[in-house]
């Protein structure tokens, strides 16, 4: 059996504004094991950017508990690159903020860059890369300091079709290989299911979970997955389940 | 898009010496017109046409500066001028940044304030001169005052629009990394401000020399405000018409200096 590394126990959260106040999540309870590809999808508005700030402990939860064991790396739906530091200077931005800018770590990250394919591109700046380069450098580096868990939110969402198809076989490709657990928040819900081993369903606002499916691809491929024959019987569920 | 050096085709070429011979053509205009702003004003005044007594004239002006030169007073006034002008630039400019920083870090602060930056900004600075005098004196520290109270809220007000407009995705990025606020300080909100903090030196030049001119204008006994005003008060229109030149090519000079500034900080803000 596997560790958990996160888990949300009947998790509730309200917004407060002077107009008035929003429940935006009630009930809420679901766990992540360690390893575990997690996608998580919900009608727009349901608050799924919320939930990843409550899982990094950006936000306290009003009620219930959110517990986890382990660092998080979060990535947002822009790279979020600094244009006015080079690759490598991003890519170190992480070391300097946790004070862990030493030699060792700074070369485990550059190895990182240079073997997802960001060698000669580490003194280049943000602006002179493609969007997919850039996804790619935000994503080496949310893994600079070796986080136990990746927070995903709509990663893919700022680039075109063409792009998009790629960087997911990128990123699913790199956390897999380096044994991350991520927890993937998306609207779409092909991607969350060419990507996840397993898809949890929120409501409409206050947001819980209503489904929960694991999926049974042989293959961790987006692109292979995407023509598998299960792939639309899954995509069919889902959304019936969202729009349900 | 990395730049390289490679020999470029006939068309690239063709392209290129186009337009350098277009920026060439449009400084030839610009000096031209100059000259020929200059010289139908030396035509009109030497023909009598109009009366070089009230308008002056380019030959009187060079003159004028000629003698201001020849008696020794023409690099004392020009630097005194000069000195109150650049002093409280920088201290507008760096006490500005200093408050707008205080203000962002304490939301308390900047509620607090508020009023009184609005009606700060909003009061005439000339109003306060009696009371500058009283408490500074007539000499370049009443002037210097003058300056920095005419940029410092111009500056305030710019650093601080642009430090609470920091990109709140970045900033959320920063606080899952688990930055501390002097983090977020130092890697972001000072760096991703660098082009406001440009363009806010661009506007506090010209304040400076509206504080340090206006300054002048109401007590002093040295500088090209004083000229003017001397000039002005004993029907020397000459004098008037040769410190209002020498200030145009001090404050446009001052001016080139922070775009240089500018073109050495500020290479990849782009997004």
């Amino acid at each position: 059996m596997k560790k958990e590394i996160l888990r949300f126990t009947d998790v509730g959260l309200i917004y407060h504004t002077v107009h008035g106040e929003t429940v935006a999540a009630e009930h809420l309870s679901f766990s992540v094991q360690e390893g575990e590809f997690v996608a998580i999808i919900g009608p727009s508005g349901c608050g799924k950017t919320t939930l990843l700030s409550l899982a990094a402990g950006l936000l306290k939860p009003s009620s219930g508990k959110v517990e986890s064991c382990g660092s998080f790396g979060y990535m947002l739906q822009k790279d979020e690159l600094f244009p006015w530091r080079t690759i490598r200077k991003n890519v170190y931005l992480p070391l300097e903020i946790k004070k862990q800018n030493t030699a060792e770590h700074r070369e485990r990250a550059i190895g990182l860059a240079e073997k997802y394919g960001l060698g000669e591109f580490l003194e280049s700046y943000p602006s002179e890369l493609s969007g997919g380069m850039r996804q790619r450098a935000a994503l080496i580096r949310t893994l600079a300091t070796d986080p136990d868990i990746l927070l995903l939110d709509e990663p893919f969402s700022a680039l075109d079709y063409q792009t998009r198809l790629n960087v997911a076989v990128d990123v699913s490709q790199i956390i897999r290989s380096e044994g991350k657990t991520a927890l993937l928040i998306t609207h779409d819900i092909s991607e969350a299911v060419s990507l996840a081993d397993r898809v949890l369903v929120l409501t409409k606002r206050p947001a819980r979970v209503s489904h929960e499916h694991t999926l049974d691809f042989d293959s961790p491929n987006p692109l292979k997955r995407r023509e598998m024959q299960g792939f639309s019987g899954w995509f069919e569920i889902l959304w019936k389940e969202l729009n349900g | 898009m990395k730049h390289q050096s490679q020999t470029y085709s006939e068309e690239h070429l063709l392209f290129l010496k186009k337009r350098r011979g277009r920026l060439a053509l449009i400084w030839i205009l610009r000096l031209g017109l100059l000259a020929l702003l200059f010289g139908i004003w030396e035509l009109v005044t030497s023909l009598g046409l109009v009366d070089s007594f009230i308008t002056s004239s380019p030959s009187r002006m060079l003159a004028t500066i000629g003698g201001l030169y020849e008696d020794g007073t023409l690099f004392y006034h020009i630097g005194t001028t000069l000195w109150e002008t650049l002093a409280g630039f920088a201290i507008s400019t760096v006490l500005g940044y200093g408050i707008a920083l205080a203000l962002w870090w304490s939301e308390t602060l900047r509620s607090v304030l508020e009023p009184y930056i609005v009606v700060l900004n909003a009061l005439p600075k000339i109003a306060l001169g009696p009371l500058i005098i009283v408490w500074f004196g007539t000499g370049s520290k009443a002037i210097l005052v003058m300056t920095v109270l005419v940029g410092l809220i111009v500056a305030i007000l710019h650093m601080l629009s642009a430090f609470i407009a920091t990109d709140k995705n970045k900033l959320l990025l920063l606080r899952s990394m688990g930055a501390s606020k002097v983090q977020i300080l130092t890697k972001l909100v000072v760096p991703s401000s660098l082009p406001a903090f440009i363009s806010m030196l661009k506007v506090n030049v010209g304040m400076a020399w509206i504080g340090s001119i206006m300054g002048e204008y109401i007590v002093s006994k040295a500088g090209l405000g004083y000229l003017i005003v001397y000039g002005g008060q004993v029907f020397k229109l000459d004098l008037v018409m040769s410190a209002t030149l020498i200030l145009c090519i001090l404050a446009a000079g001052m001016y080139f200096l922070v775009v240089l500034l500018e073109k050495l900080l500020v290479k990849n803000t782009e997004q």
